[in-house]
């Protein structure tokens, strides 16, 4: 599904370099459950914002559905990106002022959607995840799992081939936490969905197929379990 | 401790630089308006104020009544009424009389002069205490042939050397000698002669032999000074009447004696129904309104803003409180911040104001300065600044200091994001002002180039004015010849008055169609030369214009179609008609296309054109392809030659027209000058709290953008909230402009009628404008990388 050649990344400041990435080769396949691990500052986040084609390496070739993104121009990415991709955050980022139905809805406003299909999208969704009755409530009324679970609503809404997620429970108590887990390993094994998470939780990361160990931008160790 | 605010003050005013720099422009911005408006109001308020005694002093005016046109008050009056407030009435110490500020020859030497001078009565500079530098006021006008100079006046006949004792040849006629020497008037003077003469000089002149005496000669000015500790309320009743029981001959017209005090005379010109109902104090007014709102609107844009950053600042006063700051403390550490910026502002202002002020005068034809030397001023000053200060500084200064310490320091408090809701209040009342005037100016354009659009009903093209002396009359046909066969003009007639000007009115008291219960009629009264519509381009409907035999015709006329309507008049040709200045009936032989020769906004008035052989205006058109500069030279060596006592003065007819709009072209310009301001301001503010939203959205942009929002959408977003806003906006600016302007425009009888597309194009106008402020931030928010604006957690 995607590959990277040689990826990295860095940051000059004046004659200052701080390396972030160097030299990374991954590959992932349709239908994997990928969670990167790895101390603060090893570079998961950066790899996981590359693969999301939210941040460009410095160096490196990328393939993503076998188009060659690094010579896409900006708006063949965000529109290779926008159709394929899907995004969890630890903090779920959740539009304040809208409702739980407006901020599931959002993506779907710039995919261009008629407002019937939208409707009955959000509505599959609201279904799927059991939130129908919270759908008019704001995020600050919602526990911080149903925040996240609105979150990978909203991410799932435009059916992405990826979901990319930063720390999904970083900001869960376990039992949440658990129960998030859950549904992404549901989703992979039920849907085939492919499934790349950042996570600092051993835990969290035997949910998926394959565990990917960064330290100080390189990887140390890929292993299938 | 005010030292630890005012370097805390500074501090932060150098740590947001950019901040700082849009607070204290807008702000300065509108100081400056307000303090320019401020001057030019105070300007107009000193009108005739520096004159000793002026509240005793006034002008005497009559109210007549007239079946067609209601009651109106006039300043001209007749002679024996002098008399009589004289005599009969201790309560008035002293009357003059005076004719109407004249354009005269004046000649000392080669020194040849052509400037308007009045003459007075006697008693006019004890009265109007003009200061004399040479010469007593008692005395200098008791001579009927003497003459008192201003200054410069006497500097442009006599040079440096003393001027008193000197003769002055009035129109080539009559030797003046120079008794007295007065101060130049100031500019915010009523009066403006440049010289006067005694009113016993007038007296003496051709025409005016039984004036003293004749009730019915209403052609002169009154001026009475009351005695000290008399109110002309108390006078008011006993004068009302004195013309009515004494002046047989003015009965019909139910005429009133009125006084208006010297203060009133700049501001209050206006009568309707014999009452003052304002005049120039409309717009001295209006502009204090729109001084008012511009610094209104800059201090709004200081609130706005000052609120919008106390994110920033909600820290420190979280610090503060728990080092236990009383909230008073803070409320007046906040209050002089903004006091400081006003001081910065203010000097800021004042370079403005001293910058623009040699524009504003220009255009305004004042001679405004500002007032360095008068601590009055200085005073007005620092209340101004304190005042200002205090106003744009209460609502950061009451809000900022409420926030909960406990709060703010957590980081829970959404500081910044209660005040979102008068916030949008006040960007909508400043955008409300804003759009008003864009309005405004857009119908006082509207409205002048509707008058202007309005048929003339003669060609100003080319066409040429002058004064017509003595000497000029007597040498008429000569000049005319002459000037026709250089082959530089067209046509020449003369006029007793200029085409864009009726100098003279008369009555027409009978007419076939005259019923019992119509009254005269006054009508517009021009006496020409054959020729005359020809030259002027004034088309002739009916019937013929004079032969040009002047004793054939002289008991014939033209009038105008306004006359033909006025009388009902039906097959006009050969009617006759009883005229006040003719004996016997004369005899209508044509109908005259209606002309605009007084005011373009008003209907025109029935006019009567009676043949003269002689004007005191030549009018004349060059042809089509002279050169105006050669043209006008070699006319003038003609004009010197027959009139060689005169210097060659002229007018085009095109620019005497164009100065009719004068007053309606500076509202304009001033109301377009303020909107423009009022517009930058509020932009200034706008772009402030655009920068900021963005800064406050910059999580919410992330997100859109990273659910695939394209930078086109994010814009959008970040601008659509203002825009509303805007609409909101010009929704209440325009009934309320429409309100305003409609009150304006009654003022008018030839006028627009205020439609929709004004208000529309305004909106149109206002939202590009909103759209170009907001858009810069907003396409910068959108361009961000969301990864940055997401990563802080």
């Amino acid at each position: 599904m995607l590959s990277l050649k040689n990826i990295s990344k860095y940051h000059k400041a004046g004659s200052l370099k701080t390396t972030i990435l160097q030299n990374i080769n991954l590959d992932v396949d349709a239908g994997e459950f990928v969670s990167i691990m790895g101390p603060s500052g090893s570079g998961k986040s950066t790899l996981l914002n590359i693969i999301g084609m939210l941040d460009e390496p410095s160096e490196g070739y990328q393939y993503f559905l076998n188009e060659p993104v690094h010579q896409l121009k900006d708006k063949q990415r965000s529109a290779l990106y926008k159709a394929n991709i899907g995004f969890v955050f630890q903090a779920y980022h959740l539009i304040d002022e809208l409702t739980v139905y407006e901020n599931i809805e959002t993506p779907l406003l710039y995919h261009d959607i008629k407002s019937g299909e939208r409707k009955a999208l959000v509505a599959d969704m609201l279904d799927r995840f059991q939130i129908v009755g919270k759908k008019d409530l704001f995020p600050s009324q919602l526990s911080g799992g149903q925040q996240q679970l609105v979150g990978i609503a909203r991410a799932l809404i435009v059916s992405p081939k990826l979901l990319l997620a930063d720390e999904p429970t970083g900001n869960l108590n376990s039992k949440q936490g658990d129960e998030i887990m859950e549904l992404f390993s549901k989703l992979n094994k039920e849907e085939g969905m492919t499934i790349i998470q950042v996570t600092h939780s051993e835990k969290n990361a035997a949910y998926g197929t394959r565990i990917i160990n960064l330290l100080d931008g390189t990887i140390e160790s890929s292993k299938n379990i | 401790m005010i030292k630890n605010y005012l370097k805390i003050a500074w501090l932060n005013l150098l740590k947001n630089k950019a901040y700082s720099l849009l607070n204290i422009v807008g702000l300065s911005v509108g100081m400056g308006v307000a303090l320019l408006i401020g001057l030019w109001v105070f300007n107009e308020y000193s009108y005739d104020r520096f004159l000793p005694d002026t509240d005793q002093l006034y002008q005497v005016k009559v109210n007549f009544t007239s079946q067609h046109t209601g009651k109106h008050t006039q300043d001209a009056l007749a002679l024996p009424l002098a008399e009589v407030l004289k005599k009969e009435y201790p309560e008035i110490k002293y009357v003059a009389q005076s004719d109407w500020n004249g354009t005269h020859g004046l000649i000392a030497g080669n020194k040849k002069l052509y400037m308007d001078g009045s003459t007075v009565g006697p008693d006019f500079l004890k009265m109007f205490q003009f200061p004399l530098i040479k010469g007593n006021a008692g005395t200098v006008l008791k001579d009927t042939y003497s003459i008192v100079l201003t200054q410069s006046t006497a500097k442009a006949l006599f040079g440096n050397t003393d001027p008193i004792g000197k003769v002055v040849k009035i129109d080539n006629q009559t030797n003046m000698k120079v008794t007295g020497v007065l101060k130049d008037l100031p500019a915010n003077s009523s009066f403006s002669f440049k010289y006067l003469m005694p009113f016993s000089f007038t007296e003496t002149q051709e025409g005016w032999g039984n004036t003293s005496t004749n009730w019915g000669n209403n052609s002169f000015q009154l001026f009475a000074m009351l005695q000290p500790e008399v109110s002309y309320e108390k006078l008011a009743p006993k004068i009302k009447w004195i013309i009515r029981d004494k002046g047989a001959v003015m009965r019909p017209s139910k005429p009133e004696v009125i006084m208006q005090p010297m203060k009133d005379w700049h501001l209050y010109s206006d009568y309707k129904n014999g009452v003052p109902v304002g005049g120039f104090i409309d717009y001295v007014r209006m502009f204090s309104i729109i001084g008012i709102l511009v610094l209104l609107i800059a201090c709004i844009n200081f609130m706005n803003l000052s609120t919008a950053r106390s994110e920033k600042r909600a820290r420190e006063v979280g610090v503060r409180k728990a080092m236990g700051s009383q909230r008073s403390y803070l409320i007046f550490q906040f209050l002089t911040e903004s006091v400081l910026i006003a001081f910065f502002s203010f000097v800021l202002a004042v370079v403005l104001v001293q910058l623009a002020l040699p524009y504003f005068n220009l255009l305004t034809g004042d001679l405004i300065t500002i007032p360095y030397n008068n601590p009055v001023f200085w005073l007005v000053m620092i209340s101004y600044i304190l005042l200002t200060g205090l106003l744009a500084g209460s609502r950061p200064a009451f809000y900022l200091s409420s926030f909960n310490p406990v709060k703010v320091l957590k980081g829970t408090a959404q500081a910044g994001k209660t005040a979102t809701l008068p916030r949008k209040i006040l960007v909508v009342a400043q955008f409300s002002c804003s759009v008003a005037l864009i309005i405004s100016t857009v119908i006082v354009y509207q409205q002048i180039q509707h008058a202007k659009d309005r048929p003339a009903g003669y060609d100003t093209n080319r066409l040429v004015m002058a004064d017509m002396s003595d000497d000029l009359n007597g040498n008429y046909d000569a000049l005319k010849n002459e000037l026709m066969q250089t082959g530089l003009i067209e046509n020449i007639a003369r006029a007793s008055s200029p085409v864009t000007d009726i100098y003279s009115h008369t009555s027409v008291t009978n007419w076939p169609q005259k019923t019992a219960g119509d009254e005269s009629i006054n009508i517009a009264t021009i006496r020409i030369s054959d020729n005359y519509f020809k030259t002027v381009g004034m088309p002739i409907l009916q019937g013929r214009d004079f032969s040009s035999s002047w004793a054939n015709d002289t008991s014939n006329v033209l009038v105008n179609e306004a006359a033909v309507a006025r009388m009902g008049l039906k097959n006009q040709i050969n009617q006759e008609i009883s005229w006040n200045t003719a004996v016997g009936k004369v005899r209508i032989i044509g109908v005259v296309k209606n002309a605009l020769m007084a005011s373009p906004f008003t209907p025109v008035e029935p006019a009567i054109f009676s043949h003269a052989n002689r004007g005191n205006q030549a009018l004349y058109r060059l042809t089509a392809n002279a050169n105006t500069h050669t043209a006008m030279q070699k006319i003038g060596k003609i004009f010197d030659k027959y009139n060689p006592a005169y210097p060659f003065v002229y007018r085009f007819a095109d620019d005497a027209y164009n100065q009719k709009f004068n007053l309606e072209v500076l509202v304009g310009k001033l109301a377009g000058i303020f909107a423009t301001l009022a517009i930058f301001i509020s932009c200034l503010g706008l772009f402030g709290l655009a920068a900021y939203v963005a800064e406050q959205r910059t999580k919410e942009i992330g997100i859109r953008k990273v659910l695939g929002a394209s930078i086109t959408q994010v814009w959008a977003l970040l601008s659509t909230d203002f825009i509303l806003l805007v609409l909101i906006s010009c929704l209440i600016a325009s009934p309320m402009a429409y309100y305003f302007l409609h009150t304006w425009l009654q003022k008018y009888d030839y006028r627009i009628s205020i439609g929709p597309g004004v208000f529309i194009l305004s909106a149109i106008a206002a939202v590009i404008i909103t759209l170009f402020t907001v858009s810069f931030q907003a396409i910068r928010a959108a361009l961000a990388n969301p990864v940055k604006s997401l990563k802080n957690e």
